[in-house]
């Protein structure tokens, strides 16, 4: 660990050389991993990073210098880089950034495992891994799996962030994942591929919690009969219930996205977009119906993205972005929170010390309604139920999107009956939020590691929502 | 303490604990400033010490990464590696690290200016936007970042060497109204008329588009960008890797060196001699010396990406390409042809030009099933002339598909390197007949 006094020191020398603002982050991620392919070992792997990431105000420039290196002498040369080259562009900037006054907490908080990281050996991800490959090739009949892949890591992150506004946060938060993918093949059908993420802060109990075994082994046995019986989805507008591993993904990619309110001033313009939404639609501008409530909260327990407070000292709290089909709340950080005239709602993250904190998601879902799954298709004559995804993508404003449909059925009078093949869902996102008409009761998360910034920050996240049906959608067929 | 110093002592410590060690040591002094509204959103400064090692141990393998600082620390963390790798098993893709060539140096890839303008920006930052403002942007975003970077090798084989290398990264969006366009250069030299024309570029298109047409789904001749091409042609170098096709992560699995991939107008070649790109090497993470070979010559599939280890699942030769497990290309140049984009646009009756892309992603590697979604403005072309635009539409297609639909290659290439092309590129434009484009109807 740092030595943090050396943090503090780092922000008043900040001071002293003319920032107005200061901020010194500790970080270090350790992580071990494993990669094995058909159910062998090809290698483990660790990555230890860390060091400390100075941030600073000066004359309205922003700053950031990163040293791997925790001496005195090199924590020192970083404020001064940072100073410097602020201070160097300083001329190119004509809207001085500032930040806004929020209240900054004094705390120390770790997520405590049930069952600690350190018990969990390269044997005991070695045999989950084993074990997964084994059930994959006994839970299908007819076709063939001639590559299986699975890759297990843990992960433990520790932060100490110090700035000039009076932070001092401390944090600890262990993390577990895995990912295992399977190719299915039969020769005149061809190929359907697969790969099932699971992810979450905490320890090894999250294992017993996944049933990793049991759901891979359904889902290949389930992507069998897509790839034997398939079937091309309908043509005419039917209706589609939507299942929560893609309502997670849409309302990461749809609504938490275009709130980030960096993304809405621009920041983000040249590599991960902007926004639909603009700053005079915050609270007005109706994006959906009724159902369309989508909440964004760091603080939800287990969760992969979890966090009490954010990289620049500001608590976490719920955020909803979407409420009741109307835009509601941006994700902010300090500087963003400035330029529209409230206050940070804690949602700076960086992805490791040597990333400048940016507005990030952590975990965003679409508010349960009250629905059983049977009360969802239980009322569509002919339409098609999408459970699962491989590919997608939406445009830089988040408002054209598309997501083909892995493990999809056709619904016929109110029953699940045959398998789609690669149905595609190309939908903007207005008119995925007006089109719901039932959202189901259970709320189930899934992990993905959100890219954005320059260099690209990948950080944990969650996103997650219940099944949702949507009336009248056509939908197309990936070619 | 150099690099090469430090992957020494970190050898020497290991070499008699473990079977096989390579310990690569890469240094990096980089200036990233960062545009937003024509002006600056951040500069961001990093000096690090990045130690990767590769360790064997009775034909078990582990990969470690390091930024912790100093090689004390690296050292600190290897005892529960020694236990990891006990515990594990027989790698399929062990093989002992090779004998020491003497590969030959880099014939450029470094320029001194590059440390002079890391210092102060400023200077190539304000060319670039002012270029695309005085060419009718009305604000433009972009990156621009310069980069020291020394890597040096141990490895118990015995080979010991390093390189030193310099990066210029340039890219800025324009914007003009609801319409924008997009530019990047990526170098290891200081080029300030490719700077300007970055911001020249990214923002003389949006003159071609002052009429919004109707789009309708369906298959059309596109002519691609070199941002286009670089992007798609990442995926296609990504997927050319052993590792990608053993992992399923390729469509090239279950095809053979002679196989038919793409049009007979297309080759794509692996560059890490093409001293004007970032990627260049002299030598590859196991100290195999890197060569210049084509990946697909003249539509036919010529080479897979190949480490000692992967060449021996494949019973081929290390193609100088490690990545320790995973072979990665250096640079990608794609040979440039014989017409001008005018002339490709003249040979357009029914199709678009498309200036940008992002967010490529697969339904199915192994199929090649993809689809990426169109940024910036796309020019919508009817008989052989631009007659409007439309915006945001997406390519859903297959990968070989729309390399085996390639009829035209522009004679001029462009050193490309951006946020969505980080394997530096360079590409031409793509007069490609066929492609399927969709967007939400």
């Amino acid at each position: 660990m740092v030595d943090e006094s050396l943090l503090v020191r780092a922000v008043d020398l900040a001071r002293e050389l003319g920032a107005t603002y200061a901020e010194a982050r500790f970080q270090e991620d350790v992580e071990d991993s494993i990669v094995m392919r058909n159910g062998r070992v090809i290698a483990v792997a660790t990555s230890t990073l860390r060091g400390v990431g100075v941030r600073v105000l000066v004359s309205g420039s922003l700053g950031f210098a990163a040293t791997d290196r925790l001496d005195w002498s090199s924590i020192e040369s970083a404020v001064t880089a940072a100073v410097s080259r602020a201070r160097a562009v300083a001329s190119m900037v004509r809207t001085p950034i500032e930040f806004d006054d929020s209240r900054v907490g004094r705390a120390s908080y770790s997520v405590v495992p049930k069952v600690g990281l350190e018990s969990l050996g390269v044997e005991d991800m070695v045999n989950l891994g084993r074990e997964v490959y084994k059930v994959t090739l006994g839970a299908v009949k007819q076709v063939k799996v001639p590559i299986a892949t699975f890759t297990m890591e843990k992960h433990v992150q520790r932060k100490v962030v110090v700035n000039s506004d009076g932070a001092f946060v401390r944090s600890e938060v262990p993390r577990v994942s895995l990912a295992a993918s399977f190719v299915e093949h039969q020769p005149g059908r061809g190929t359907v591929q697969r790969v099932l993420d699971f992810g979450a802060s905490g320890g090894v109990e999250w294992l017993k919690e996944w049933r990793v075994e049991e759901e891979v082994g359904r889902e290949a046995a389930n992507l069998e009969r897509v790839l034997l019986e398939g079937v091309e989805p309908p043509k005419e507008e039917v209706d589609v219930v939507v299942g929560s591993e893609i309502v997670g993904l849409v309302v990461h990619e749809s609504a938490g996205h275009p709130m980030e309110a960096d993304r809405i001033l621009g920041r983000e313009a040249a590599q991960a977009g902007e926004s639909y939404v603009k700053l005079e639609m915050v609270g007005s501008y109706v994006i959906g119906n009724k159902y369309a409530t989508v909440v964004e909260d760091p603080t939800v327990p287990g969760s992969y993205g979890f966090y009490l407070y954010d990289d620049e000292g500001v608590p976490a709290r719920p955020r909803y972005l979407y409420r009741e089909g109307v835009v509601n709340e941006p994700l902010h950080n300090r500087h963003t929170a400035r330029v529209f005239g409230t206050r940070s709602n804690g949602a700076a993250r960086s992805m490791n010390y040597a990333s400048e904190p940016i507005v990030r998601m952590s975990t965003t879902y679409f508010k349960p309604g009250d629905m059983s799954f049977d009360e969802l298709i239980g009322e569509v004559r002919y339409g098609v139920y999408m459970r699962s995804y491989m590919e997608w993508n939406i445009d830089d404003i988040r408002w054209n999107q598309r997501y083909v449909g892995l493990e999809a059925y056709l619904i016929v009078n109110g029953e699940v009956t045959k398998p789609v093949r690669n149905p595609v869902l190309e939908i903007t996102t207005k008119d995925f939020y007006s089109k719901v008409t039932g959202a189901g009761k259970e709320l189930r998360f899934y992990p993905g590691t959100c890219g954005k910034g320059e260099p690209s920050q990948g950080v944990p996240v969650w996103y997650g929502g219940p099944d949702v049906r949507l009336s009248k959608v056509r939908l197309g067929v990936a070619v | 303490m150099s690099g090469l110093d430090i992957a020494r002592g970190v050898l020497s410590e290991l070499a008699k604990r473990f079977d096989d060690v390579a310990v690569k040591v890469v240094t990096r002094d980089t200036t990233m400033l960062k545009l937003w509204n024509s002006q600056p959103s951040v500069v961001q400064v990093w000096r690090d010490v990045y130690v990767n090692l590769l360790l064997g141990k009775q034909r078990r393998l582990a990969v470690l990464e390091f930024r912790v600082g100093s090689p004390e620390e690296v050292l600190k963390a290897l005892a529960r590696v020694e236990e990891h790798l006990v515990k594990a098993e027989e790698s399929e893709l062990y093989a002992p690290l090779p004998a020491p060539g003497a590969p030959k140096p880099l014939a450029g890839g470094y320029d001194r200016r590059v440390l002079d303008f890391r210092q102060d920006p400023r200077p190539l930052a304000e060319a670039m936007v002012s270029e695309a403002l005085s060419s009718g942007a009305e604000r433009t975003a972009g990156t621009l970042e310069l980069e020291e970077t020394s890597v040096s090798l141990a490895t118990s084989a015995g080979f010991s060497g390093e390189y030193s290398k310099t990066r210029v990264m340039a890219y800025l969006r324009s914007f003009r109204g609801e319409v924008s366009g997009h530019w990047a250069y990526g170098s290891t030299y200081v080029d300030e008329r490719a700077i300007e024309e970055v911001g020249r570029r990214s923002a003389e298109l949006l003159e071609l588009a002052r009429r919004r047409e109707e789009f309708t789904p369906g298959r059309y001749d596109v002519v691609l960008s070199p941002l286009v091409v670089g992007n798609l042609l990442n995926y296609v170098a990504f997927m050319s890797s052993a590792l990608a096709i053993l992992m399923g992560m390729s469509f090239l699995v279950g095809r053979s060196v002679g196989d038919a991939v793409a049009s007979e107008v297309v080759t794509i070649s692996d560059a890490p001699r093409d001293a004007e790109l970032p990627g260049t090497a002299p030598f590859d993470d196991e100290g195999v010396e890197t060569y210049d070979k084509p990946i697909v010559s003249r539509g036919k599939l010529t080479s897979v990406l190949h480490n000692t280890a992967t060449a021996r699942v494949f019973k081929a030769s290390s193609t100088g390409n490690a990545g320790w497990l995973n072979p990665r290309p250096w640079n990608i140049v794609v040979e440039p042809g014989s017409s001008s984009l005018d002339q490709m646009i003249s040979e357009v009756r029914d199709g678009y030009l498309i200036v940008n892309n992002w967010y490529t992603r697969l339904q199915n590697y192994v199929e090649g099933q993809f689809s990426t979604v169109a940024r910036d403005v796309v020019l919508r072309i009817r008989d052989g002339s631009v007659v409007g635009y439309v915006d945001r539409v997406r390519i859903a297609d297959r990968f070989e598909r729309l390399l085996k639909g390639v009829k035209a290659v522009s004679r001029d290439t462009y050193r490309i390197t951006w946020w969505e092309v980080r394997i530096p590129t360079k590409a031409p434009y793509l007069l490609v007949e066929g492609v399927n484009l969709t967007k939400p109807t």
